[in-house]
């Protein structure tokens, strides 16, 4: 247990484990990850698909479906376990102290409601205002995205907007209730390379405006070199290593880590890669998760599960090399 | 092109297909080795001039001429919103319409809203309770819904709840003032053995439609926004499962008028347009069966238009141009 820094975090996840029991087997999504997040910084999950990100932000709010469960772990948010709550409480949270922004925002707007309704209804969920007023305030937040002509969009259809704009919306409706936590599932991946850095400004101006604690998700590494004030580097459903964006990124410890900037940072002509690919969450390799795809494996990867390594103040790493007991 | 423009298409296209079904019913009708004058023949008794007596009625209602005649004579009668004579009853075909249609209305409309709120219901409350013991046993009452034949579950309803238990009358009694709760009573075997199949297949079509819906991601975002769940599957889901729902009931009525319809009627006794129509097939009736296939096309053709207008207003990504 690691609630390095309790004290100061606003969202405190520890030892989380969200598996899916399907007809084939037990996918273990998410496997005992703990992390930190903390007033006004921002938090970057990192890692390839399928290594959990999406299935850890969501469960965050809760929002697994069958078959998928959350078995076991703790999220402290305002001093209250969110998996112990009840799910009416739980509705009180999402949107109004923790919002979310999904991947594709041209599957997560609904098609038949005005995106006007649409972010009034986030409003509305968890204040009691007038319908005008609502309005009036939606229309401030379509203008603060920077969406033109809010007044004559706001009657306008998702299927009326381009993908970038889109986002601006699906922003604009996480933004409604001003949450202290705002949790972005890789919101740039299904947009074109000049919009996602239109989004990735107005997340970094939103963010002063508002002062929000943000936990990003991305698997884009020069995203996280912009964005993160601290990274969480996933595989296979856990946490490989933690710390701050410096230490990460510039003293990488764990051989995933190395492998995935060797990538990013590779001059030769040939792009450099990591062996192999990622495992099979269902029938996990014994021991250290990435054992098979590492470069200096030792016996002890192969039958034992690393616990997390303190190297500096913040920077953790879950790697025998470094410890690991 | 504007609504008002494609609704004026639509409507051309329908009195065109219209006209296509007016033809191939005169000539069809025309083709049978049976001339409406022989039912009268039959009832009169030997010692007369046969011959003679169907070439004065021929003559007289004009079906001695050559078809290609009898059919313009026929458009342009029409055309004069003159319908024709009924043979059979000796009155013009627009009247016994007017008496008979509303019967068939007052059937076709309670059912319609019995087996659309039913339906719904049973739908969404299947599609949220998905594969639970409520779901598996819905599911079978439908599929035996959809199976059972019309005649049947009639016969059987008369059989148990007016012969056995003398809850209802074994006929429907026209004497009853249309706006009335003992009228309502004395549709209620009508409207249930109409409507039974009807609510089964709407269950099926609105659980599938909602299912279809709830796994999609704009439902994940309606969650994170803190939505109740009552508005999520009550708002976010139900409008877009509504879409394809909406566009198979309203095919489906046609249906339902000119097939469920016609055969409760003639079970139940109700003297609406089904009964009325199946009358005239049997007299050799021209005029009123022509009349009732017209009608039959026009609604048909009617609803495929409202469905298609519904769709406008419920889906804001469809527009006819």
């Amino acid at each position: 247990m690691d609630s390095e820094n309790g004290d100061k975090a606003i969202l405190s996840v520890s030892g989380l484990r969200t598996y899916f029991f399907t007809k084939n087997g037990t996918v273990k999504a998410v496997d005992d990850i703990s992390f930190d997040l903390r007033k006004g910084e921002i938090l970057c999950i990192v890692g390839e698909s399928g290594s959990g990100k999406t299935v850890t932000a969501l469960s965050l709010l809760r929002l697994i479906e069958p078959p998928g469960r959350i078995v076991e772990g703790k999220i402290m948010f305002e001093e209250k376990n969110l998996l112990d709550i009840p799910i009416s409480e739980m509705q009180k949270i999402r949107g109004n102290r923790i919002a979310m922004i999904f991947q594709d925002p041209h599957s997560s707007l609904n098609p038949v409601l005005t995106i006007g309704e649409q972010i009034t209804e986030a409003m509305t969920a968890h204040r009691n205002l007038a319908k005008s007023e609502a309005k009036a305030q939606t229309i401030e937040l379509l203008r603060l995205v920077e969406i033109p002509e809010p007044e004559r969009r706001f009657h306008e259809y998702p299927h009326q907007f381009s993908g970038g704009m889109k986002q601006r919306v699906m922003v604009a409706m996480a933004l409604a209730c001003e949450p202290s936590v705002l949790i972005a599932d890789e919101p740039t991946t299904a947009l074109d390379l000049t919009i996602q850095a239109q989004i990735l400004d107005l997340f970094m101006e939103l963010r002063k405006k508002f002062s929000m604690s943000i936990i990003y998700i991305t698997h884009d590494l020069g995203v996280v070199s912009e964005l993160a004030d601290r990274i969480a580097v996933m595989y296979g459903g856990r946490i490989m290593e933690k710390g701050r964006r410096d230490d990460v990124l510039k003293n990488p410890l764990h051989p995933y880590t190395r492998g995935l900037i060797d990538c990013l940072l590779s001059e030769s002509e040939k792009l450099a890669s990591i062996p192999g690919t990622i495992p099979n969450l269902i029938d996990l390799p014994e021991g250290c998760i990435f054992h098979p795809r590492c470069i200096s494996a030792m016996d002890i990867c192969r039958t034992e599960r690393p616990g997390s390594s303190k190297i500096e103040t913040e920077h953790y790493v879950y790697c025998f090399r470094y410890g690991g007991r | 092109m504007s609504l008002r423009t494609y609704i004026a298409k639509r409507l051309l296209h329908a009195v065109l297909i219209a006209w296509g079904v007016m033809t191939a019913a005169f000539f069809l009708m025309r083709l049978g080795p049976n001339s409406p004058a022989d039912k009268y023949i039959a009832s009169l008794g030997a010692g007369h001039n046969v011959t003679a007596v169907v070439a004065a009625i021929e003559s007289r209602y004009g079906i001695d001429k050559p078809l290609h005649e009898q059919y313009f004579n026929y458009i342009a009668s029409l055309l004069q919103g003159d319908w024709g004579w009924s043979f059979g009853t000796s009155m013009p075909v627009m009247e016994l319409i007017k008496t008979h249609w509303i019967y068939s209305f007052q059937l076709v409309l309670l059912s319609s809203i019995f087996a659309i709120v039913l339906g719904i219901s049973l739908g969404m409350f299947t599609a949220v309770k998905k594969n639970s013991r409520a779901d598996h046993i819905a599911a079978f009452f439908s599929f035996a819904g959809i199976s059972i034949p019309h005649f049947w579950l009639g016969i059987m309803l008369i059989l148990i709840f007016s012969v056995k238990f003398g809850w209802f009358k074994t006929y429907y009694d026209t004497s009853l003032p249309m706006l009335s709760l003992e009228n309502l009573h004395a549709l209620t075997l009508p409207v249930f053995t109409l409507g039974t199949g009807m609510v089964a297949g709407y269950s099926r079509y609105v659980r599938s439609a909602m299912l279809e819906n709830m796994g999609k991601d704009f439902v994940r975002t309606a969650r994170a926004k803190g939505l109740p769940e009552r508005t999520v599957i009550g708002k976010h889901v139900f409008r877009n499962a509504m879409l394809p729902v909406i566009t198979i009931i309203m095919l489906d009525m046609s249906g339902i008028v000119f097939g469920g319809a016609y055969i409760t009627e003639v079970i139940f006794g109700i003297p609406g347009l089904g009964w009325m129509s199946l009358k005239a097939v049997f007299a050799d009736d021209y005029s009123v069966v022509m009349a009732v296939t017209l009608i039959g096309a026009f609604v048909t053709l009617l609803f495929n238009l409202l469905a298609d207008i519904a769709y406008i207003y419920l889906d804001p990504r469809i527009r006819y141009e």
